[in-house]
């Protein structure tokens, strides 16, 4: 192979075009996400109403918006290949792993253009004390690495059982408790006043291990 | 048409193309998928697969193509001489099959140069046009795939097999729902990748099989066992 | 045969001895008994657990389903043993510490390996064939493996400040009686020992489940 590198870049890419353009057209998991991230910040907001005061509870209650989001939308770029019955033709023209790199990257687009509506709505809504933005903005983009690198893989998994999506939450809650307990308690020290480093320190950590471990994985996702 | 021909793997001349089954077999679950099957062809030629519906014939393509991992024994490909993993199978191989799909939401033009692009393969819009030049999809290039005749969608099954080059074709069933316009294209495709390179048709259509020099004709033996 | 009835005198004779011949700590009181289950069984969900998941890794290097056998087995017992540690651990908290549940770090680490085990079982009933099953849930143990660490790590430092809980050091374990750690130690023994064996009757069902299916 005169230059895998960059065809291996290539593929990669294509992939992620390929992906957005896709979701671009259909639009179907952006809105059921953006919509299901609304709906249960409308729920939370409501049943307790705004908390400026207690910055704690609010680090949790946005986490738990943002997780359920992602746990109702991020095994769809795998569940979508194998109900389209397009699985074959992917796995035909790329390697798993350019496949599943493809579609982490497709997942962060995804978890960022869902957390540029959910957060900015969540903070107005709540009445939340203005966040550090530096702190706040590493959290975020951290906490969605770890949280991509994790579901990306599950996702893989999820598409090839007979429930397809049902499992994806069950299976994946483990894998993301880490990334939940850490990015809670980054975000309300940050509110607190206090430093968050430790915490975007430990997912970013945890985001590179388990894709690294992903990465030694990827090649046994499809063998049938 | 040269005997050389390029591939993304380089060039490659004829008689390079070998493919050899040992003893190999598949089952999915408590049904045997494929009886155990040891064969060896080289190209030139076109390989015709027979057999009654459920004997393997899909499963057998699947596994030279690399999609499938066979229960027992060994499916090889060599390519110029070197034999060619599994995981690198794509980059040799043509594969059109009945459950090869296309995104819907896309496209004729936009999943073909997909394939292309993912591929890495050098100017890919004019492979593309090639591609579907042969196929005589050209004047459908703009349509969404959604919208497309089975007919249709058949030609562009073929024409993502050969976007590529490859010196070995597995078509899996290639005549279904195709009209006589159709028929006469693949026609002239099958024979003319048979002469430089390895075709494999997995068909219980005599108009296709009578197109193969030589039959693997799979048995039935073993189909009787139910779980 | 000599080893089943081995192991069931030896378990036995545990049980009386601790009863009957090892003393109370001053504080824990009855309670103190519980050690001999409770620590054990979370033992074991431990050891199944790193088990099952050292099977999945040899699964996915060499593909022999003899190693799916001994991850899933290890699984289901692991969780059964898991349960048990729960229970039992929740109604020492429920007499020592006042209720059943706060969150502690020990408790929210047994929890986290329940989840696993849960999460591992439920996606191996979802998956068929029996090569797919074996593949797929071998890469979710490889992943949980990787954050197993982290949760060991992350989650004690967490919850640690939400529940200061300062009960978390009168185990006392510090200075063990001699009689309390021989009894202890012959229970780790036993438990580990019935462990292997369940182990080893699981996997006899499941490669005979395996080759009626092939036949």
């Amino acid at each position: 192979m005169p230059n895998a590198g960059s065809s291996f870049l290539a593929a990669v890419w294509a992939i992620l075009r390929k992906e957005c353009r896709s979701e671009w057209r259909t639009r179907y998991g952006l809105n059921a996400a953006v919509l299901f991230a609304v709906t249960s910040l409308t729920g939370v907001s409501f049943a307790v109403g705004r908390l400026t005061d207690r910055s704690d509870v609010l680090a949790a209650l946005l986490w738990v918006v943002l997780l359920f989001a992602a746990l109702a939308s991020l095994s769809h770029a795998f569940v979508r290949e194998v109900e389209g019955r397009t699985l074959t033709l992917l796995r035909l023209v790329a390697s798993p792993t350019e496949i599943a790199l493809g579609k982490l990257l497709f997942n962060l687009v995804f978890l960022t253009v869902l957390e540029a509506v959910t957060v900015p709505l969540f903070l107005i809504l709540m009445g939340a004390p203005g966040p550090r933005w530096g702190a706040f903005l590493a959290l975020l983009a951290s906490g969605s690495f770890a949280l991509a690198t994790s579901a990306t893989l599950v996702g893989a998994l999820i598409s090839q059982t007979r429930g397809r999506g049902a499992l994806f939450a069950g299976v994946s809650l483990p894998l993301l408790l880490p990334v939940l307990a850490a990015a809670v308690a980054g975000t309300r020290n940050q509110w607190a006043g206090g430093s968050a480093a430790v915490e975007v320190r430990m997912l970013m950590a945890y985001a590179a291990a388990t894709l690294g471990a992903s990465l030694l994985l990827y090649d046994h996702l499809w063998e049938d | 048409m040269s005997a050389l021909r390029e591939t993304s793997v380089g060039v490659v001349g004829t008689e390079a193309v070998r493919v050899t089954a040992r003893a190999l077999a598949h089952r999915y679950g408590p049904q045997r998928g494929l009886e155990p099957l040891s064969f060896e062809v080289v190209a030139p030629a076109v390989v015709a697969v027979t057999g009654p519906n459920g004997v393997g014939k899909s499963t057998l393509l699947k596994i030279v193509a690399g999609l499938l991992e066979p229960s027992r024994g060994e499916a090889t490909l060599a390519v110029g001489g070197r034999s060619v993993l599994a995981a690198e199978r794509r980059r040799c191989v043509g594969y059109a099959g009945p459950e090869l799909s296309f995104y819907p939401e896309l496209g004729v033009t936009e999943n073909l140069t997909f394939a292309a692009m993912t591929r890495g393969l050098p100017a890919p819009a004019v492979r593309v046009r090639e591609s579907l030049d042969r196929v005589g999809l050209s004047r459908h290039g703009t349509e969404r795939v959604a919208a497309l005749s089975s007919g249709m969608m058949q030609r562009l099954r073929i024409a993502f097999a050969l976007l590529h080059r490859p010196p070995l074709l597995l078509l899996d069933e290639p005549g279904n729902h195709l009209d006589d316009e159709g028929r006469v294209a693949l026609r002239a495709i099958v024979a003319e990748e048979g002469r430089a390179g390895l075709v494999l048709l997995a068909t219980n259509d005599e108009r296709e099989w009578r197109l193969a020099e030589r039959r693997i004709e799979l048995s039935g033996r073993g189909l009787g066992h139910s779980a | 045969m000599i080893l089943r009835v081995g192991l069931w005198v030896w378990i036995t004779v545990c049980l009386v001895a601790a009863f009957l011949w090892a003393p109370l700590v001053p504080i824990l009181g009855d309670t103190t008994r519980v050690l001999y289950f409770h620590i054990p069984s979370a033992w074991v969900a431990v050891l199944a657990l790193g088990w099952s998941m050292l099977h999945s890794l040899l699964y996915l290097k060499r593909r022999d389903l003899e190693h799916d056998h001994q991850a899933a087995g290890a699984a289901e017992i692991g969780l059964l043993f898991c349960v048990v540690a729960t229970v039992s651990g929740s109604l020492w908290a429920k007499a020592m510490w006042g209720s059943y549940w706060n969150w502690d770090p020990r408790e929210t680490s047994i929890f986290f390996v329940l989840l696993l085990y849960g999460a591992y079982l439920a996606l191996r009933t979802a998956i068929e064939p029996a090569e797919r099953r074996a593949r797929l849930s071998a890469i979710y143990s490889a992943v949980a493996f990787v954050a197993v660490p982290f949760l060991m790590f992350v989650v004690p430092r967490i919850y640690f400040t939400l529940h200061p809980d300062p009960l978390l050091n009168t185990r006392g374990k510090v200075d063990m009686d001699p009689r309390i750690r021989a009894v202890f130690l012959a229970m780790l023994v036993g438990f580990t020992t019935l462990f292997f064996w369940m182990l080893s009757l699981r996997v006899r069902v499941a490669r005979l489940l395996q080759r009626r299916e092939e036949t």
